[in-house]
């Protein structure tokens, strides 16, 4: 069953895998320009941005080191939420899209229990995400050594299992939602409004009085206020991650245990 | 002797739309049962809660003496979806042989034997088979495992003549070996040659199930016999189950209401040239069947 599920999705995991790749490749290429003038490229960019939008940006206070440049980049913003896409997107192929086209007719028919399908449906996903973030995070390391940004691996790994668990949390959002309602717009419409929530709430809402008590419902809160790139692994913050992504499955077996599929 | 399918009150609303009433149902092993009805009657559901796709409403479902929910159960089950939806973008032959590996194992031999019975090509993507091509892979896949009890939804849809002719032999093959099959029909005709009993569903409840051949000796039928030499009409006046009755010259010609046995017995006294039998129209039966029900049932008596 798992075997099945990652040759399913074999092709767009590879394009997603390279496209992210390309990404940082491209993005990494330019740290070069910027540590060689860091007195021009550094003004510049917070003149560029105002107050709000740099907040939305995480800030971008030290972007000519080579930790602040790669956690403005790659880790704040533009790498976790390609990875949550792609999460995402995984997800609703495991159960909502075969639910809807009606593949999965068939497949709940056959001698295996419902709960062992939905295991195995996320066992996939945990994979071909490991796939994803181990292929980047070489590309990554790579890029960091060839640019001499002078972070140290550990850091990004550090960094990288960030993205693996909040892509793995949204994924699971996704599946999650898939398997409750077989619906392939409301699993993607509750990831959507989670990630431009939870996002803004760890930025610009940082600094608003009334709803800075939200961000303990953000993952991103969990993912970046630990600043693994800095500080090393926020073992804490991420088991709040990977806790809440096991609770979900959980959620998505027994949800989907219960229901009428195709219906 | 445990029965293959055993319902009772089995009921199945979606949210406030019926789908399926009170259906109290028991079929036996080794039998072909046809299960009957116009769209929207019920089949489908009727099957998905046999399958555990769809759990009930009401009432409770035994297959093969074991919970549908149990995969035990669904080990032993074939079945073939009324609106078959194929993995688009596999080749048939690996989708069949993901699907065999899920059931525990079916030897490379009976798939490759049952795709030449079907001519069925296995090597393409399935995207590219038309519908009666697609339907032959759900067919393979409902009998490759060798399934105690097969169920069949529509199963004869988008087939040509000659596969439905290989199909229904497939079906009196399974049963020749004590398995049982169920499969649903809009048209009799499809399913009175190969089924032992029928069922027929309408707005959600079972309102009949006939045995085929006590139906077919209940048929009413047309009969033209030509003798050698002019027959007198007394020799043929007031034959049990003889009706219409019209002598002309050598020529008799009558409707027979169940058994032939008594106008060929009268027949015999005299050379018979020619015999024309119309073979019995059930489907006319039971259209009349089904619309006296609906006046039962739709125009209630003012009282
Ligand atoms: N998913 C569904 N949601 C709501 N109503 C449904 C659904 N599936 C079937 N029905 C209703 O249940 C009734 C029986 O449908 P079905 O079992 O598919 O009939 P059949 O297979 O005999 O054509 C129909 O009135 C149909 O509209
Ligand atoms: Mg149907």
């Amino acid at each position: 069953m798992i075997t099945r599920s990652l040759r399913d999705v074999r092709w767009v995991l590879t394009w997603w895998t390279a496209g992210v790749s390309a990404f940082i490749v491209l993005y990494l290429s330019v740290y070069g320009n910027i540590k060689q003038s860091p007195e021009l490229y550094g003004p510049a960019m917070l003149a560029k941005f105002p107050g709000p939008l740099r907040d939305l940006m995480g800030g971008l206070e030290d972007m000519t080191s080579g930790a602040g440049f790669l956690q403005t980049v790659v880790y704040q913003l533009f790498v976790p939420m390609l990875c949550i896409a792609c999460a995402t997107l995984l997800a609703n192929r495991a159960l909502a899209t075969p639910e809807e086209t009606g593949t999965l007719e068939l497949i709940v028919t056959l001698p295996v229990d419902r709960r062992r399908l939905v295991l195995a449906r996320f066992a996939a996903l945990v994979l071909s995400l490991l796939v994803l973030t181990a292929v980047t995070l070489l590309v990554a390391a790579g890029m960091v050594t060839l640019v001499s940004a002078g972070v140290p691996f550990g850091r990004i790994l550090a960094g990288h299992t960030g993205v693996l668990l909040i892509a793995l949390f949204y994924g699971t959002v996704a599946l999650t939602a898939g398997a409750a309602t077989g619906r392939r717009i409301v699993a993607s419409a509750v990831v959507g409004v989670w990630v431009v929530a939870g996002y803004a709430v760890t930025t610009i809402g940082r600094s608003v009085e009334g709803i800075a008590w939200l961000k303990w419902v953000s993952p991103f809160h969990y993912y970046s206020s630990g600043r693994p790139l800095y500080e090393g692994l926020p073992v804490g913050d991420y088991l709040v991650l990977a806790g809440a992504t096991v609770v979900l499955a959980l959620t998505a077996v027994l949800a989907f245990d219960r229901r009428d599929v195709g219906v | 002797m445990t029965a293959v399918v055993q319902t009772e009150g089995l009921t199945k609303y979606y949210g406030k739309r019926r789908g399926l009433e009170d259906l109290t149902l028991e079929i036996q092993p080794g039998e072909v049962f046809g299960y009957l009805g116009p769209n929207g009657a019920g089949k489908t559901t009727t099957i998905r809660l046999l399958l555990d796709v769809i759990r009930p409403t009401r009432g409770t479902v035994r297959v093969l003496g074991g919970d549908p929910r149990e995969p035990a159960t669904r080990a032993r089950m074939g079945y073939l979806p009324g609106d078959l939806v194929l993995e688009e973008r596999d080749r048939a032959i690996d989708y069949l042989r993901f699907l065999g590996r899920a059931r525990g194992g079916v030897p490379a031999a009976r798939i490759e034997a049952l795709a030449e019975r079907f001519d069925a090509d296995l090597s393409v993507p399935m995207r590219k088979l038309s519908k009666g091509n697609k339907q032959k892979i759900g067919l393979i896949q409902a009998f490759m495992h060798e399934p105690e009890f097969v169920i069949l939804d529509e199963p004869t849809a988008g087939l040509d003549p000659l596969v439905q002719q290989e199909f229904l032999a497939l079906v009196r093959e399974v049963r020749t070996s004590g398995r049982t099959v169920l499969m649903s029909s809009h048209v009799l005709a499809e399913v009175e040659n190969v089924s032992d009993r029928v069922g027929i569903v309408r707005a959600g409840r079972l309102v009949a199930v006939e045995n085929v051949a006590v139906l077919r000796e209940k048929a009413v039928r047309r009969v033209e016999l030509h003798f050698e030499s002019p027959v007198p009409r007394d020799a043929f006046d007031d034959l049990p189950g003889v009706r219409d009755l019209r002598v002309e010259g050598a020529g008799v010609s009558c409707t027979i209401d169940g058994r032939p046995d008594a106008l060929i017995k009268a027949a015999a006294r005299f050379t018979v040239v020619h015999l024309v039998s119309a073979e019995p129209d059930l489907e006319e039966i039971f259209l009349t069947y089904y619309s006296h029900e609906e006046a039962h049932h739709d125009h209630p008596q003012p009282a």
